[in-house]
């Protein structure tokens, strides 16, 4: 089952050229704030933009050394022509890297269609009421971009698909509460990827099938050390591999491509965009945003509620807004007394190697 | 201060008065913090201006941060944030401000500077702006108001985006009000307002003089005079510099005075100064190399509808043309820069503390050689920590770029 998703994953470039060959039009997003509802509703397919393990050649000839290697990636894929299925890029406002990312791409990789979404940081209802004229903004640059009116029913639509979705992962996500989860950390977070790739009708399916098979299996006792990974965008599963590897276990997440991802489900309202503003505005936040305390005080309770035995920290060098909040994470931890280990990624290339020592100290430490 | 950079100074009747308004500014910061006056933090491209209308100090890190680094203090300052587990990857502003907290160090009177009573920042600059201001909120555990932008990219700015800003100035207001007990008074602000329109207009012209060939003022003249536009933003002795300071520069370009001596190569500066080493400048103009024009400056200031008060002000910061390109955008504004102020080329500081700033200038080189022929050069360094800063790199990378101008005369 968990080899279908992760299959979908690896084939993900040409599946979305098998789209376009059908006659689809497909869109890159580069981060959690991007509304896909919307672009859906649009009738356009909705993928993530994300990095790969492969060396990077391209991207050093346009971005300095100390641009983290995460967005270093997702350009070098971009210029190696691996993204050119891509009828349109959507960029929102979250750090600055991927702010200026747009201009880089729009200058390089020859997309038809780019759009930046000025999205405010903070929670309050003016934000709210500047985000929703952001949205539809989008929704119309999508319907002059489509030739259609993208009609309230259809947002709702796309609304309830992906609630559904994300649903789904939340209740998968529960899951792993259990003493012996059915699902690894790696085996997760694989699963959470691939619906970055995936037509959400299509994704939903397979999550649905796969709880169904989840709830008749009766795993054994994994005995394993209960970790939690926070941290800044990061896919590279052979790290969390490694961490089971020598003996732990990811069962919770603070991580862009985690549980802040689908924590948060759109609740109904008359009218769809501002439904969706008041989601994207006052979802778990990103360290981006601010106020961004939230985060860590979720984090503590998850902790608690997911049995976590230590923390483990994977950020991003050069990532600001993760770096500038480490210090206070670590001392929030201390004070709970919740272990913890600080990982920095820089060039992603077979960096489980060099971690491991690391981390299997920090699981002999705890006993 | 260096000997050559006062022997520099004295070119200018108005370097002088810069100094004894710097002077007066931090010892005032002093009195005020000890008559218990309110005193607030604010980022750069922060509307100080609500403060000085609210009789609140203002006071700036990030130019404090500059003048540590000039009297180097900053690599201390730093190595103590990294200490305390700061990564040496962040800005060294930042790094520069916790440290000099940490120690109570500075370069007046000894001490770090006066404790704030409430935090503004800005973070349409850079998000890092309100990371740190969230760390100094916890620190000194006083209030924090950020002030949010909703920013376009290479398109126009939309009615909302400014409406957004302008709701937040508003309740900015009624926070300064609430933690000063001082009272909000229109025509006060309008004052204020006008002042500060009027420094930034004087300044630009002072800018623009330096079209005239030969460069009628240096980059370091233009660099240290942006203090009182940045910090004393909608004061009368700000507007009263300007006004001095543009008459001045205003009769050595109606007389050709040039500013050096052989000015050869006129060149655009892109985009912070290396603080601790302005002599680069120096180094520069003795190879006849002159910087001309320079993207810092204009990233400051910008007009002000004051009829509009709230809504002008916001317009002012969200249509930062500065903050609202991407590469495209950009390369069209240095690219009319090169044209204008007759640019042979261009040097592109490479800062390791400012992603956001330096992101792009590799493609933004390419395409004003691509379009206009016009060669630049990129090196890369701290612009306030030397920990890491290599003098001869950086001087191999100017001496290819005048080699290339050179052979092009
Ligand atoms: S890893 Fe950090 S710096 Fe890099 S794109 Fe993500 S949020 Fe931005
Ligand atoms: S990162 Fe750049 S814009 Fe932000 S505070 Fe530092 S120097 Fe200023």
């Amino acid at each position: 089952m968990i080899a279908d998703f992760q299959e979908k994953y690896s084939n993900r470039h040409q599946i979305a050229g098998q789209w376009k060959k059908d006659g689809k039009k497909v869109f890159g997003y580069f981060c959690g704030y991007v509304p896909e509802e919307l672009i859906s509703a649009a009738g356009i397919i909705p993928v993530r933009v994300l990095g790969s393990l492969d060396t990077v050649s391209l991207a050093d000839a346009h971005l300095q050394t100390f641009i983290c290697a995460f967005a270093r990636s997702c350009l070098d894929q971009g210029l190696k022509g691996v993204y050119d299925y891509l009828d349109g890029i959507v960029i929102s406002k979250t750090c600055d890297i991927t702010r200026k990312m747009l201009g880089i791409w729009a200058k390089n990789i020859n997309i038809p269609f780019t759009a930046f979404i000025g999205a405010p940081s903070k929670r309050t209802e003016s934000a709210r009421d500047c985000l929703t004229e952001e949205f539809r903004d989008l929704r119309s640059k999508l319907e002059e971009f489509t030739g259609k009116k993208i009609d309230d029913d259809s947002i709702n639509r796309s609304i309830e698909i992906y609630n559904n979705s994300r649903q789904l992962l939340n209740e998968l996500y529960e899951m792993k509460k259990a003493d012996n989860p059915p699902l690894s950390g790696s085996e997760f977070y694989q699963i959470v990827k691939t619906g970055f790739v995936t037509p959400k009708e299509e994704y939903n399916e397979m999550l649905s099938a796969l709880k169904a098979k989840l709830a008749s299996s009766k795993p054994s006792g994994d005995g394993k050390v209960r970790l939690m990974v926070s941290g800044s965008t990061f896919e590279d599963v052979n790290v969390l591999k490694m961490i089971e590897d020598v003996g732990g276990n990811v069962v919770a997440d603070d991580l862009c491509i985690g549980s802040r991802y689908f924590r948060d489900l759109t609740q109904p309202a008359s009218d769809p965009i501002r439904a969706l503003a008041d989601r994207y505005q006052m979802r778990i936040t990103c360290p981006c945003k601010h106020p961004s305390d939230e985060r860590l005080y979720r984090l503590i309770e998850e902790v608690k509620e997911y049995r976590v035995q230590g923390v483990i920290s994977i950020v991003q060098k050069y990532c600001d807004t993760h770096l500038f909040e480490y210090p206070y994470m670590r001392d929030m931890l201390q004070k709970n007394d919740i272990p913890f280990l600080y990982l920095e990624t820089e060039d992603r290339m077979g960096e489980e190697g060099q971690f491991k020592t690391r981390v299997q100290a920090f699981l002999e430490m705890m006993g | 201060m260096s000997e050559k950079k006062s022997a520099k100074a004295k070119r200018l009747k108005t370097a002088g008065k810069l100094g004894k308004l710097m002077e007066d500014y931090y010892t005032e910061s002093a009195v005020v913090k000890a008559e218990k006056k309110p005193v607030a933090w604010l980022t750069s491209v922060a509307p100080v201006e609500v403060c000085y209308a609210l009789d609140v100090f203002p006071l700036y890190p990030e130019n404090y941060a500059t003048m540590c680094s000039a009297r180097k203090l900053s690599a201390e300052f730093c190595a103590e944030a990294e200490a305390k587990g700061f990564s040496p990857d962040l800005c060294s502003y930042a790094l520069n401000s916790f440290g000099s907290i940490y120690l109570d160090k500075g370069p007046f009177m000894g001490k770090g500077l006066p404790e704030p009573d409430m935090l503004i920042a800005t973070e349409h600059a850079c998000l890092s702006m309100a990371k740190w201001w969230e760390v100094l909120a916890r620190h000194y555990n006083v209030p924090l108001y950020v002030v949010d932008a909703a920013l376009p990219i290479d398109e126009e700015v939309t009615s909302y985006q400014v409406k957004y800003f302008a709701d937040q100035l508003r309740e900015l207001v009624a926070f300064v009000e609430e933690h000063s007990g001082n009272k909000f008074d229109m025509d006060r602000f309008k004052e204020v307002l006008g002042y500060s329109d009027e420094a930034s207009k004087l300044f630009t012209e002072v800018a623009d003089l330096r079209k005239t060939i030969p460069s009628p003022v240096t980059p370091v003249e233009i660099f240290t005079n942006m203090f009182p536009l940045v910090t004393l933003a909608g004061k009368r002795e700000s507007t009263e510099f300007y006004r001095e300071f543009r008459d001045e520069i205003k009769a050595l370009a109606e007389k050709k005075v040039p500013a050096v001596p052989n000015e050869k190569y006129r060149l655009l500066w892109d985009l912070f100064p290396v603080w601790y080493n302005l002599r680069l400048f120096s180094y520069m103009e003795e190879k006849g190399g002159v910087v001309v024009a320079d993207v810092y400056a204009t990233a400051f200031g910008g007009r002000i509808d004051i009829s509009r008060p709230f809504e002008g002000l916001a317009e002012r910061y969200v249509a930062n043309p500065i903050l609202t390109s991407g590469v495209p955008n950009l390369t069209e504004l240095y690219k009319r820069l090169v044209k204008e102020f007759s640019v042979d080329g261009v040097v592109f500081h490479s800062n390791r503390s400012c992603r956001m700033a330096s992101m792009g200038q590799y493609d933004i080189k390419q395409g004003i050689f691509d379009d206009l022929g016009v060669p630049g050069a990129i090196f890369e360094t701290d612009f306030i920590d030397p920990r890491t800063y290599s003098d001869e790199q950086v001087k191999d990378t100017l001496d290819s770029l005048f080699e290339i101008l050179e052979a092009r005369k």
